[in-house]
């Protein structure tokens, strides 16, 4: 049974209808990517999963539905987002949004671990722990998000464009990271991005968005061997 | 110099209820986004009910619990049932309906208790004699007591914000509702709660107050002070509880020092001297002595 299984999903803003019946699955332990360009309805699908705005069709989690929860709950669940740009809390200190990011649990010596150990693994989030997030570079800021995201213990990762305005290096490194966490902690990543070229390293799998629908899916090394989809729809 | 003294100790009473107050209104600011400028009647109903409650021979410090209880349960029920449906609206939507909770309980009081002025009892001892002498001048016991009492508040806020995992949520939701929400943090929750919390600190701002004013406990005993509270966060910073303490002792002193020895002003003018500093520290600095955040959600 997949972990995440998504059937018609639509949803928009307003009157303006963005995702017309999407349909995506995540496998436990997978890496899936969703590719697509501006406007195809990355972001909106990530906001739909989170019950950041309302959706039609169904979305089920590790066997039961999501649809009807409101956001607190589906992190309940066990489905974490790091949203696009500023997922932090500027006037927060780096070690207080960590905190924060364990609002749901109560095992306070495990929470205190968790801090510890992705302090290892974002060392620049340790040496600037009682700063306010807001004056971090925006390369330390996506690494807090992404700690801070992965204090709920998620099964399940969304990233939405961990990559967007950061340097080239840092976004290397921080793709690497998220790789080493999947094969660790066995989280499932969802990832969205318009960096083609990282994303399809990352990932087993790949959905490409065209205007709220799926228009292509595969895996990831068949797309990268395809040329039509390389020169239609990569960039590549 | 004794004069001195005794105008040092009416601006610092004054100002540790106006500081209590705009704390009040900082709560919710960081929480909505809007000034509840229906802060101060509903502080001045639960303050009727504990004026009431002592003419039924209870204690007023009881009274004065049970103002803060149902002060809390005010602010929670008016977020959830009537600030909610309509902030995510706009913002004059929550202006106005402040505006109309502001008139509602001014005019739901009077309806109860009519528009008689009630003289009330304090909750530390206030007769003539009640005194200790500093420097020639009279430190009364009652207006100790409210500095004690406001101190101890403001401490319990501090702590509540800084080292409780509620306050951190608070804060969360304050600083970005959305990744809190995202975090698990039940964002709805905590501004009712946050709403409550306001309306505790302000009915004991009330309740603290009422037996020191001249005019006692009338429908508009509270207002003026809603003005200066106001004048208070915004001078600190409407985002900062800090801001709002520092506001408030220095609105106090201002008010207390204008009309003592600025001749023109005298007893009569010291809520415009106010809304001068108001206007004075927006023009010059927007977001107050201690604030962060830009205000034009005002």
């Amino acid at each position: 049974m997949s972990l995440l299984e998504v059937t018609g999903l639509t949803a928009g803003y307003g009157q303006a209808r963005v995702l017309h019946g999407l349909d995506l699955t995540v496998e436990p332990g997978e890496v899936v990517v969703v590719l697509g360009a501006n406007g195809a309805g990355k972001t909106t699908t990530m906001r739909a999963l989170t019950a950041l705005i309302p959706h039609g069709g169904t979305v089920t989690f590790d066997g039961a539905p999501l649809d009807g929860l409101n956001p607190a709950q589906i992190v309940g669940r066990g489905v974490s987002l790091v949203p696009q740009g500023r997922g932090t809390f500027s006037h927060l200190s780096v070690l207080d949004n960590l905190r924060v990011g364990a609002a749901l649990r109560r095992d306070t010596a495990e929470i205190k671990a968790d801090i510890d150990r992705w302090c290892e693994v974002f060392p620049i989030l340790a040496a600037r722990s009682g700063q306010e997030a807001g004056t971090l570079s925006g390369g330390e800021q996506q690494m807090l998000a992404v700690a801070r995201a992965l204090m709920s213990r998620p099964k399940l990762l969304l990233c939405d464009e961990p990559s967007l305005g950061l340097a080239p290096k840092i976004v290397s490194e921080l793709f690497s990271t998220l790789g080493d966490i999947n094969r660790e902690q066995g989280t499932a990543l969802l990832l969205v991005e318009q960096n083609a070229e990282l994303a399809l390293g990352l990932a087993s799998r790949v959905y490409l968005l065209e205007v709220g629908r799926v228009v292509a899916s595969g895996d990831a090394e068949g797309f990268r061997a395809d040329e039509s989809i390389r020169r239609a729809y990569l960039g590549l | 110099m004794d004069i001195f003294l005794e105008r040092l100790f009416d601006g610092i009473t004054n100002g540790t209820v106006y500081a209590i107050m705009a704390l009040a209104l900082v709560v919710v600011f960081r929480g909505t986004g809007t000034i509840n400028f229906a802060q101060g009647e509903m502080a001045l109903f639960t303050t009727y009910i504990a004026w009431w409650l002592t003419t039924q021979g209870v204690s007023i410090w009881i009274g004065a619990l049970v103002a803060a209880i149902v002060g809390f349960l005010l602010g929670a029920v008016v977020e959830r049932t009537l600030i909610r449906p309509v902030r995510k609206r706009n913002d004059m939507a929550t202006l106005i309906v402040a505006l109309g909770l502001f008139t509602g309980f001014n005019a739901l009081a009077g309806l109860l208790w009519n528009s008689e002025t009630k003289p009330m009892d304090g909750l530390f001892p206030g007769g003539q004699d009640d005194y200790v002498g500093v420097g020639g001048a009279r430190l009364y016991f009652d207006a100790l007591g409210v500095w004690l009492f406001v101190i101890l508040m403001i401490g319990a806020v501090f702590l509540l914000f800084n080292r409780t995992r509620l306050g951190l949520n608070m804060r969360a939701v304050a600083d970005n509702p959305e990744s809190a929400a995202l975090s698990g943090v039940p964002t709805g929750r905590i501004l009712m709660l946050g709403w409550g919390l306001a309306g505790t600190i302000g009915s004991l701002a009330g309740v603290l107050v009422t037996p020191l004013s001249a005019q006692q406990l009338s429908l508009t005993t509270m207002f003026p002070i809603l003005i200066y509270a106001s004048a208070a966060a915004l001078f600190g910073g409407l985002d900062s509880p800090i801001g709002a303490v520092v506001g408030g002792l220095t609105i106090g002193l201002l008010e207390a020092m204008i009309t003592g020895y600025v001749d023109f002003i005298g007893g009569t003018l010291p809520q415009t001297a106010a809304l001068v500093v108001i206007v004075a520290i927006l023009l010059f600095r927007p977001t107050g002595l201690f604030g962060t955040r830009q205000m034009e959600r005002l």
